[in-house]
């Protein structure tokens, strides 16, 4: 499968040519749409984190984390605006972008942010 | 009656001098002193075989894990150990490549474990090497892990049959058991569910009649042995997925166990009081393998063997390990004491005989605290209560959208990756699907939180032979197996007595093996009682009210003035086929005769049945692992029944998280793997 090979690749642009690829396969087989639609998200996740490794002059790395994740290292990193807008793209329900937001202020220990929570 | 008990036990250890032999014989194939080169995934159990010491004494120089990367041998002969896997075959080709192009001259030995395979010779002949290595193999079959536990510890056997659709384990397996004829005599019967155990009791049989035929010692129907009872692990998905509850189990999910050691903080292993231990004493001595591993925890041995209080609280229910702890804590310190009543000079020296037992025992205690102290905390957690909220209710099929929804909010909480879908397994399988939405939701939450890399988890746990992750209703589209293997859970629920409600509490529970998980029985251990405790299964056999009922019921066993009602004989589904039956998978139920044919039974044809005061044992198989909370559970239906016992024999020791993970390719097996 294409897929295990893209979750051991390191390199960003192979990362994602074959991720890409596994979305192909999917798409062959219109009862793995689910897994094709999957793959879709995955790409545009890592495409997002390279942009955010741009944005932060690869300061603080971003590629290959989950979106969990990915929405963390935002917060942590008090990018709030960008971890908002992971959670539209991403169509993140609430409930756990809040426990997200918990987590990652209770880490900062912001606790003029939990506050206003 | 323990020391009864006792000698009623199959001695087992025969099977570990043989693998020890058969690995002295392997090393001794190759003359002079050599470089061990070993699979990682092999020295956990290779350090329940023998110590460092004896590979040493039989011309092993220095010790490698067999990993990718440059090999620097001083030795002329290199000896590779490991299992028949194409990935490691590769390594050892690139390391014999590698010295060929720095001429340096090695010998090469590649002996495999168990057994050695066409593939491994091609993949060799391939990589141009196959001329420089002499292939052969070391028979590592199973291995003690307890007195009444065998195991071929292959943590992959699970993953191997029902993922990657390998059934070398299976036969595997049916070389180990056929070893185990040899040894003992042919089992009279040989019963099993599911269809890789189907597949298993084939070979087997097979293996049989052509070893009677091919050389003359015939081998006669086993003495010791009434029959082999064979559970394949996809007939109980339901078992593994559950929280275990004893105190060994709990530890294993907790800690983890791995070839039966544990690994725990090494303060809890010194003893500040006593700091030169006795090096004599086995139970505090580390294994050899962890000297290899250089961690910082420290790797405990756990046997019962060794380690009364240990082999006291292993299948206990953790609720009341605490209470027996404590009671243990009470008489060593009234052992202690015997010290001040001590006044001869005689009584003294017997209290100075006792004290070293004394401090071990003490020793151990100080582990067992320890080890709860770290579980304690675990079990109080709201994630942890939540998940077994969350199981009873699906067990007892109460609210299963209510259920599902407290999944979600666990994963929201983003709780551990392997309990979620553990859950949602089990809520798949009892509920015979999951919503399609819904389960298309959770499946797209499941994959943002823990990473894409998780899908092909996903896919192995939809497709067949597996398929416990499934939408309801199934789509049109899916293949005919899929919806062959839908789990009758709530007939099965009724008709084995699997859910044990009511107000009884803990103590009354004890009596029956729903106890080990708190009120539910595991299936497969009913499965074994339909075979050999057809009572157990009715009703509970120990609340003597009942039991004559359920004597009458199954129409066996003699209703004894004693307490403990006598085995009957072996006659296998024997009133319980439909219910095997609505399961899916093979029912197996053959017949060995003595000379060496073998016929599927016919009505008339039953075992010898168990002479009074006679004990037989049971071999139970659990093709692709089992629990030690169901250890726990065939120890305590054994202990029922006068005349019969039980050996468990498995593939390997598995929990619901060492399942999951090794099919996520996550195990803690790859971060335990890092060696010098």
């Amino acid at each position: 499968l294409a897929l295990e090979e893209a979750s051991r690749m390191q390199d960003p642009t192979a990362k994602i040519t074959s991720v890409k690829a596994a979305h192909k396969f999917f798409s062959e087989d219109k009862d793995r749409a689910f897994e094709a639609k999957m793959m879709d998200e995955h790409s545009r996740l890592l495409a997002f984190q390279q942009q955010l490794e741009k944005e932060t002059d690869d300061k603080i790395s971003f590629f290959g984390q989950s979106v969990n994740e990915t929405i963390t290292t935002c917060l942590l990193n008090g990018m709030s605006k960008r971890a908002d807008k992971l959670k539209s793209d991403f169509k993140v329900p609430d409930k756990r972008f809040w426990y997200i937001k918990l987590h990652a202020l209770t880490k900062t220990r912001d606790f003029e942010g939990l506050d206003a929570f | 009656t323990t020391d009864h008990d006792f000698k009623e036990h199959l001695d087992v250890s025969l099977l570990k001098d043989i693998a020890r032999n058969s690995l002295v014989q392997a090393l001794n194939s190759v003359n002079g002193a050599k470089t061990l080169v070993l699979d990682p995934s092999l020295a956990g159990p290779l350090s329940l075989v023998a110590e460092i010491s004896l590979l040493q004494q039989h011309g092993v120089d220095k010790m490698f894990w067999l990993e990718a990367g440059p090999l620097t041998a001083v030795t002329t002969n290199v000896v590779y150990l490991c299992r028949p896997q194409i990935r490691m075959v590769k390594v050892i080709a690139d390391q014999i490549k590698r010295h060929a192009r720095e001429s340096k001259t090695h010998t090469y030995t590649l002996l495999l474990v168990p057994r050695t395979s066409t593939l491994i010779s091609r993949v060799l002949e391939e990589e141009g090497v196959l001329g420089d290595i002499t292939i052969s193999t070391y028979n590592l079959q199973f291995i003690p892990i307890a007195d009444d536990v065998i195991s071929l510890e292959h943590e992959n056997a699970f993953k191997e049959i029902w993922v990657d659709g390998n059934e070398a384990s299976v036969y595997d397996s049916a070389q180990a058991l056929h070893t185990l004829q040899k040894l003992y005599g042919r089992f009279p019967r040989i019963v099993g569910k599911g269809d890789a155990a189907g597949r298993l009791a084939t070979l087997l049989t097979r293996q049989t009649t052509q070893s009677s035929a091919g050389s003359d010692n015939a081998q006669a129907l086993s003495e010791k042995f009434d029959s082999l009872i064979v559970i394949d692990r996809r007939t109980d998905m339901i078992t593994p997925l559950l929280t275990q509850l004893t105190y060994e189990g709990l530890i294993d999910e907790v800690i983890g166990i791995r070839n039966s050691h544990v690994e725990v903080p090494a303060s809890l292993l010194a003893a500040p009081s006593n700091p030169s231990a006795p090096p004599s004493d086995p139970s505090t001595s580390t294994p050899p393998a962890s000297s290899l591993l250089k961690e910082k925890k420290k790797k405990q041995h756990l046997s019962s063997s060794s380690d009364p209080i240990f082999g006291e609280l292993r299948d206990l229910n953790f609720a009341s390990v605490g209470k027996r702890l404590n009671k243990v804590a009470r008489r060593l310190d009234e052992d202690y004491k015997a010290r001040h009543k001590a006044q001869s000079v005689a009584q003294l020296r017997d209290f100075v005989g006792k004290l070293g037992s004394l401090q071990t025992e003490h020793q151990s205690l100080r582990l067992h605290t320890g080890l709860s102290e770290i579980i304690v905390p675990y079990t109080r957690s709201s994630v942890f209560n939540k998940s077994l909220e969350i199981q009873q209710n699906l067990l007892s099929s109460y609210d299963v959208p209510g259920q599902i929804s407290a999944i979600e909010d666990l994963l929201a909480q983003g709780a551990d990756m392997q309990l979620v879908i553990r859950l949602l397994c089990l809520a798949s399988i009892t509920a015979g699907g999951i919503r399609a939405k819904t389960l298309e939701n959770i499946k797209r939450e499941f994959l943002q939180t823990y990473g894409y890399d998780l899908l092909p988890l996903l896919l192995s746990l939809a497709a067949p032979p597996l398929a416990i992750l499934l939408p309801n209703p199934l789509p049109p589209s899916t293949a005919p197996e899929v919806a062959a293997f839908k789990y009758p859970y709530p007939t099965l629920r009724k008709s084995l007595r699997l859910v044990i409600d009511g107000t009884e509490t803990l103590d009354e529970l004890e009596n029956d093996i729903s106890y080990v998980y708190s009120g539910y029985a595991p299936i497969s251990i009913r499965l074994v009682q339909c075979v050999a405790q057809k009572g157990g299964v009715l009703s509970n056999p120990a609340s003597g009210k009942t039991r004559s009922a359920s004597d009458d019921a199954a129409g066996r066993g003699k209703s004894q003035a004693s307490v403990k009602v006598q085995a009957h004989p072996i006659v296998g589904w024997k009133g319980f086929e439909d219910v095997v039956g609505s399961i899916s998978g093979k029912t197996v139920d053959i017949a060995q005769n003595g000379l060496g044919s073998a016929d599927t039974v016919s009505a008339s044809a039953t075992s010898h049945p168990p002479q009074q005061g006679q004990a037989t044992t049971t071999v139970v198989f659990f093709l692709g692992g089992c629990t030690y909370t169901e250890i726990a559970a065939l120890r305590w239906a054994g202990r029922q029944n006068q005349g019969r016992k039980f050996l468990v024999a498995t593939t390997g020791v598995v929990s619901g998280a060492s399942i999951i993970e090794s099919i996520a390719g996550v195990g803690r097996g790859a971060a335990a793997s890092k060696g010098p």
